[in-house]
């Protein structure tokens, strides 16, 4: 791997634990407040392509384990992996390689901006729904719950993230028209 | 932000593979046992052992207070949905457990995380995929990096304030992501012509 690629991946971590640090953003016409960190995320995978994002995910992972407070709310250690909530974070790493795979995809076949924007679009919502698919089954089964239980404890979160996968969207097309496929770690 | 993990229990001790095992030992008997009796022996147990071998443990455990509200909601919800017992074994469950994984947390620093990890990571350098000497300097980057691009952040808000715009998540991602990706050469220049990883620079 290059010293640049093994730099854009620390520094994809980094804006994601800054995400996790801001206050959450109001959007929408009734507020809803997007939890920046998860962006972070479908973001690596939409720049930075699926090893890049998987790679970016992968050093998250290691600075909770070794107990850094580098996630939303100052959260770290070894119990947020055993948590309730523990699902989302496994998930971020295959909801990380699918976006960044199918975005991948799209930014070396797509030239058009708004097939191209579209597709990114897609691929960041395919990176929701794996995360959400693994978050409610740790929560079913940690917590003993159903998964229709599961499933409906998690639609409040669901318009919030679809706004995020249309943030991911938008930013990963201004910095391919910006930087091409350049930072595509591949 | 770096967790302090001095002080000289039996626990400080054992090496952290070791504890990162019985974390995972405990997670499958903890979600194997079912009867509240023996799941509150258990739990008993831990405290017992937290209380006696590092009580730093348990202010940390009580100061993560949003994992704690998350696992406090759901004890809430299961009592209405199923009844007491129910979730007396959900709080068990999930509480004894982020008391021990915070334990474990606290009673190792992070520089010996950094080598367990080093050390897992060796045979996959050996198959090719990744440089285990890396790891430490990616985390090294991080943890120089965040304050600098939370003070990028604050640019981009300030600049929005003062030019009376409105705070958007794409408004303010854009710009600070491009900054930061504008640097990255810059530093990866930096890392290369000081031979940090000790091997002959590559570029993409």
């Amino acid at each position: 791997m290059s010293t640049r690629s093994l730099v854009l991946i620390a520094l994809f971590t980094a804006i994601i634990v800054v995400l996790g640090l801001v206050p959450p953003i109001m959007v929408g016409f009734f507020p809803v407040p997007i939890h920046a960190q998860s962006l972070g995320v479908l973001l690596a995978g939409v720049v930075l392509g699926a090893r890049g994002g998987g790679l970016t995910v992968l050093l998250l992972w290691v600075l909770v384990a070794v107990g850094l407070p580098v996630l939303s709310g100052g959260r770290g250690g070894l119990a947020v992996f055993l948590g309730p909530t523990a699902g989302y974070l496994v998930g971020f790493l295959p909801a990380a390689v699918v976006t960044g795979w199918l975005s991948d995809k799209a930014a070396h076949r797509i030239t058009d901006r708004w097939k191209l924007v579209a597709s990114f679009f897609v691929a960041a919502a395919a990176g929701v729904v794996i995360d959400h698919i693994f978050g409610i089954a740790w929560l079913a089964f940690a917590a003993s719950l159903t998964l229709a239980e599961a499933v409906i404890g998690n639609l409040i979160f669901v318009p919030g993230d679809l706004i995020k996968a249309a943030i991911a969207a938008y930013v990963g097309l201004l910095l391919t028209i910006n930087f091409g496929n350049r930072i595509r770690i591949g | 932000m770096i967790p302090d993990a001095k002080g000289d229990s039996p626990i400080h001790r054992v090496p952290p593979g070791a504890k990162l095992l019985a974390l995972f030992a405990l997670s499958v008997l903890l979600f194997t046992l079912t009867s509240p009796v023996a799941l509150s022996w258990l739990s008993g147990a831990i405290v017992a052992a937290t209380l006696l071998c590092c009580r730093a443990a348990l202010v940390q455990w009580l100061k993560a207070w949003p994992l704690l509200l998350t696992i406090a909601a759901l004890g809430i919800w299961t009592v209405f949905a199923r009844g007491p017992e129910a979730a007396t074994i959900v709080l068990l469950r999930l509480g004894s457990l982020s008391l021990f994984a915070t334990v474990v947390t606290v009673t190792t620093s992070v520089g010996q995380f950094i080598d367990t990890i080093t050390r897992i990571a060796h045979p996959l350098e050996r198959l090719g995929i990744a440089n285990a000497r890396d790891i430490g300097l990616a985390i090294g980057l991080v943890i120089r990096f965040v304050p600098e691009i939370r003070a990028r952040y604050r640019n981009v808000v300030d600049a929005h304030r003062a030019r009376g715009l409105k705070l958007r998540p794409s408004t303010i991602i854009v710009p600070m992501v491009i900054s930061t990706i504008l640097c990255a050469d810059e530093i990866a220049n930096a890392i290369d012509a000081r031979n940090i990883r000790g091997t002959p620079s590559k570029r993409n």
